[in-house]
């Protein structure tokens, strides 16, 4: 017979670590169906829209898509342990599509309900599983859910480099880099005037060193490496500054032109640079120069917004990731071929009949392909 | 002599502070779609209130108030293309077509 014990349940949503999860869960299953239990798996996927919200049916399809895909790695996985595929039963579910959830708490109860409705006893959560949108919200969701009568487990899954926890450890490296430079701001700002201004500095440093340093690096700043950084920083805000004024009178002429000569496209360029800080500095850096921006950013992948050709070209030129690679590596690092020539630009939005396409779609055609050596010579940073 | 430069300076840099936030607002207005309007909120802007700042920095002249100034052109570069990230970000993820040339306006 079906003990609670033995029926798990499996919050789904695309994420980079779905696949292992649906590994995992699947193994545990065959595991307790081998000791004589009939194993019941359930993957739901909780809807974050309303049935009666209009374009709900894409939101859905999506969803039913995901679960489908699910079914067939969970398919794969028993034809792989080979044993009788009845020993362990899969089941796929949308729900909550008639209340608008808003918090951990919500979806807790409702998966809790659904559980309940369906005698299962474990919950089996996909690290990376977030609720809404791209953020990360495991921790809530686990805590509200270890609130209710259901056994919770995190599917052991490699976590993907890209994105490490927001939280690590301090160091001391860490703790005094973040010190100084918040005392030194407060200075700055008190105009160092003397030894009040010292010692409440002091104070005050000390608690947003205390607080945040464990969310403000990713890694221990060093000696030897962490001020050539900042200074090669420097060197890059004037060129910036440069960029900034050239393209917004590109920009300020196309917008007064009565014309409007504009030429939206959206397209996706494939970077090299580290993740995490020089990443969010070239993807800024891009979206503070007029005529592009950065719309997502999707691992070393960004989807990039261009108003006009002129910005486009200039995206494809890679300057900016040239000079975040500078900035972050040193010179030599800066010597790299442009995304144009890597073939690592895409418009994804043919351009129309009407306009010659600048040589774009030989860039399209071996997109992607020619490159995927590369992939693994920068790692990550 | 110095103090008539000054005082030029400060007008040219207003001048242009004025002109790229008026850039800036007649793109919101004149722009397709969200996508390219986000463009024109944010960036245009950093530049009119960029030059707005120098205006400002210039006019205090050299002392602590002048550095905050620049503290505060260098929160707007890192606060306004985020800003303009995660409302090009809300509506992509929310499914919005960016409007290409030859569709309707909307």
């Amino acid at each position: 017979m079906t003990t609670p014990e033995s029926g798990i349940i499996v919050p789904v949503k695309r994420s980079a670590t779905l696949r292992q999860t649906v590994g995992y869960v699947i193994g545990d299953a065959l595991d307790r169906a081998a000791d004589g239990d009939v194993a019941v798996v359930h993957f739901v996927s909780v809807a974050s829209w309303r049935a009666e919200d209009p374009g709900s049916d894409r939101e859905r399809q999506r969803a039913v898509d995901l679960l489908e895909q699910v079914e067939t790695w969970a398919g794969f996985e028993l034809d792989e342990a080979d044993t009788d595929s009845d020993t362990v039963t899969i089941e796929t579910a949308v729900i909550g599509d008639t209340d608008y959830l808003f918090s951990p708490e919500d979806y807790a109860d409702l998966l809790t309900e659904y559980a309940e409705q369906h005698g299962l006893g474990r919950v089996v959560v996909d690290p990376e599983y977030s609720l809404v949108g791209h953020t990360t919200l495991v921790e809530p969701l686990e805590f509200e859910l270890a609130q209710r009568d259901l056994a919770i487990e995190e599917a052991p899954v490699d976590r993907p480099t890209r994105r490490g926890r927001l939280v690590s450890r301090t160091t001391p490296a860490r703790f005094l880099t973040l010190f100084g430079t918040s005392m030194l701001f407060y200075q700055v700002l008190g105009g160092f005037s003397g030894l009040f201004d010292l010692v409440t500095g002091v104070a005050t440093a000390l608690i947003v060193a205390t607080t945040l340093s464990s969310v403000s690096f990713y890694r221990d700043p060093t000696l030897r490496e962490s001020p050539k950084r900042v200074l090669r920083g420097v060197i890059y805000v004037p060129y910036l500054l440069y960029e900034i004024v050239v393209s917004n009178l590109v920009v300020a002429r196309v917008i007064l032109d009565p014309r409007l000569d504009i030429d939206p496209r959206l397209t996706k360029v494939r970077v090299f640079v580290g993740s995490g800080f020089p990443l969010t500095t070239l993807a800024n850096s891009i979206t503070l120069t007029p005529g592009t921006l950065t719309v997502k950013a999707d691992d070393q992948e960004l989807y990039v917004h261009s108003l006009v050709p002129f910005a486009r070209e200039g995206l494809f030129d890679g300057a900016l990731e040239r000079w975040v690679r500078f900035v972050f590596y040193g010179r030599e690092a800066a010597r790299f071929p442009s995304p144009r020539d890597r073939g690592d630009t895409e418009v994804l939005q043919d351009p129309g009949v009407d306009e010659p396409a600048n040589g774009e779609p030989e860039a399209v055609a071996d997109g992607g392909v020619d490159c995927s050596g590369d992939d693994t010579q920068e790692g990550d940073q | 002599m110095i103090t008539t430069v000054r005082i030029g300076l400060i007008a040219v840099f207003v001048a242009l502070g004025l002109f790229f936030t008026f850039v800036s607002a007649t793109g919101v207005i004149r722009l397709p779609d969200v996508f390219s309007r986000a463009h024109t909120a944010s960036q245009a802007d950093t530049l009119g209130a960029g030059f707005a700042l120098a205006a400002v920095a210039l006019t205090i002249g050299w002392g602590p108030t002048a550095v905050k100034t620049v503290l505060l052109l260098f929160f707007i570069f890192v606060t306004n293309p985020t800003a303009a990230h995660a409302i090009a970000r809300a509506a992509y993820e929310e499914g919005v077509e960016p409007w290409t040339k030859g569709d309707e306006r909307r």
